[in-house]
């Protein structure tokens, strides 16, 4: 491809961690009190105010958790984190899409998300290159827009995204783009901000200990690329353990524990 | 000549000793067990054990509907899919949805519409599987209680958990939870189903004949067979989580 320094920064360092509610899991107040719907949080409504997840009753007498998840007080709300849910785009989001569809007005793109998402042309100039008169719509070879295909991997952010609509997307800023190598893994979306950890501690701790690169997103899929296979997979098993123990304290440090003792065990260096 | 069972049923429900058939008091339950998480593919799944019911749950969503014509452009909407195996009763259940099944199916989503946010999801559909492998009286109970389990299982924002259970009269005396034979051949059966926003009633049908007195004082033994199962449920529910956060505690665990 001749475009190919236009493609994003392979090397991505200290990607993930701007845009994430980091402290959500790790927050000293989130207490490991599991609920679950229906379940009364507080009976004390002139302290506490329902914040997310949760809801008051008819009478405004209690407060009442919506999702199965982790209480947490913060000042005077109350909050459920959830453990299990889906993916809702908000604008800002960064996120891996996979083309699906194309056609000469947009791409479609799913975003494990239940509307898929629509990139339209207009959104895919090239970086650097003003678009030309009427959308770049010339004949020329060099357009000024990027083509993908279908069954392209893209990292896009989320440019609006509303209940009725679908998401508009858009691959112009930084590691945004087409990704031509590494593999995308799905894990659960409430999980995201304890792959990432509290200001990104977990997500370079990865990085450090399997010598890769890591994309983690906001819809629940992770980008990832290490030097050799077995490095690949350590990764990602050290991401599945994670994502089934999210809900326990001290996880940052027993994962480096155990991806040491699996590098040991697996013969890494 | 062929074998012909006809449907006899004993004259009297009760034994010598006055228990009921399977040994149970009146107003004892059957063993329950339920498991959540049970489906790797789907998003929120359940399993329930009720006596001899043998029943799966499997929630989807929330997604596109179709066929596309019945997505409502202000809101999501629920559909349950109730079905039973061509094994789960005595002769070969037919395959294919009849009256029975598509009633059922109603029943569950009207009783579990009003705990649901369904307004937040226009244009989409929650999908509900059931599947019943055994039946053994009082299925559309478990159905709803397993329906709820794997609704929250797939972390749907619910106001509540939903629970039901069957009580009715048989030789004259009410009882809780019916099995199959004591619920052909007893005088009245009512089901009823509860969410705990608010404590209110979500589904409530009634076969058979009973005087006021005896219907309420039904109503009172339910709710108290209720909080029994509500119990199971949450238990159930936190079990996968528990299990995971009490293996790497260490000794810290908050109280």
């Amino acid at each position: 491809m001749e475009h190919e320094k236009d493609e994003p920064n392979e090397d991505p360092t200290g990607d993930t961690s701007e845009d994430v509610d980091i402290d959500e899991f790790d927050d000293e107040e989130t207490s490991r009190d599991l609920v679950v719907p229906g379940e009364i949080l507080s009976e004390d409504t002139k302290n506490f105010l329902p914040g997310r997840g949760t809801i008051f009753n008819k009478d405004r007498s209690k407060i009442i958790s919506l999702n199965i998840g982790l209480k947490q007080v913060k000042r005077n709300y109350i909050n459920v984190i959830p453990l299990r849910g889906f993916y809702t785009p908000r604008p800002g989001d960064k996120i891996i899409a996979l083309v699906t569809d194309k056609n000469p007005v947009k791409y479609i793109c799913d975003i494990n998300s239940k509307d898929n998402g629509v990139l339209k042309p207009k959104n895919t100039v090239k970086r650097g290159k003003p678009r030309g008169y009427r959308g770049g719509a010339s004949d020329d070879q060099d357009n000024s827009t990027e083509k993908y295909e279908i069954g392209d991997i893209l990292i896009v952010k989320v440019l609006s995204a509303d209940r009725l609509n679908k998401p508009e997307l858009t691959t112009v800023g930084k590691y945004l783009g087409k990704r031509r190598d590494g593999l995308v893994i799905t894990i659960d979306p409430p999980k995201v901000p304890r792959v990432i950890g509290r200001s990104g501690s977990m997500i370079k701790m990865l990085k450090n200990l399997t010598k890769s690169n890591i994309f983690v997103t906001q819809n629940g899929r992770i980008w990832l690329k290490g030097d050799d296979l077995a490095h690949e997979r350590l990764l990602i098993d050290a991401i599945r353990k994670i994502e089934k123990e999210a809900h326990t304290v001290g996880l940052t440090d027993r994962m480096s524990e155990y991806i040491e003792n699996e590098k040991k065990i697996r013969g890494m260096n | 000549m062929p074998l012909i069972i006809k449907d006899e049923y004993p004259e009297k429900l009760f034994r010598e000793d006055g228990k009921r058939l399977d040994g149970r008091d009146k107003y004892e339950l059957r063993p329950i067990k339920m498991e959540v998480g049970v489906l790797e593919n789907a998003d929120g799944s359940a399993y329930i054990e009720w006596g001899n019911n043998k029943i799966y749950a499997a929630v989807y969503g929330p997604r596109e509907v179709h066929p596309h014509h019945l997505a409502k452009p202000d809101r999501g909407i629920l559909r349950v899919f109730y079905r039973m195996a061509t094994f789960s009763v005595f002769e070969r259940k037919r395959p294919a949805p009849g009256r029975r099944e598509k009633e059922v199916s109603m029943v569950i989503t009207d009783c579990l519409e009003p705990v649901l946010f369904l307004e937040l999801y226009p244009g989409t559909a929650f999908e509900v599987f059931i599947n019943v492998m055994d039946a053994d009286g009082g299925t559309r109970c478990a159905c709803t209680t397993v329906a709820a389990l794997a609704l929250a299982d797939a972390g749907v924002p619910m106001r509540s958990l939903v629970t039901a259970v069957a009580v009715g009269k048989i030789d004259g005396e009410l009882i809780t939870d019916l099995s199959g034979i004591e619920d052909k051949a007893g005088e009245a059966d009512l089901p009823c189903a509860m969410t705990w926003f608010n404590e209110e009633l979500s589904l409530l049908q009634f076969d058979g004949s009973m005087d006021l007195d005896e219907f309420s004082k039904c109503l009172s033994l339910a709710k108290d067979a209720i909080s029994k199962i509500y119990e199971i449920q949450l238990d159930a529910l936190k079990k996968k989580y528990i299990e995971i956060q009490e293996e790497y505690s260490g000794g810290e665990k908050k109280e």
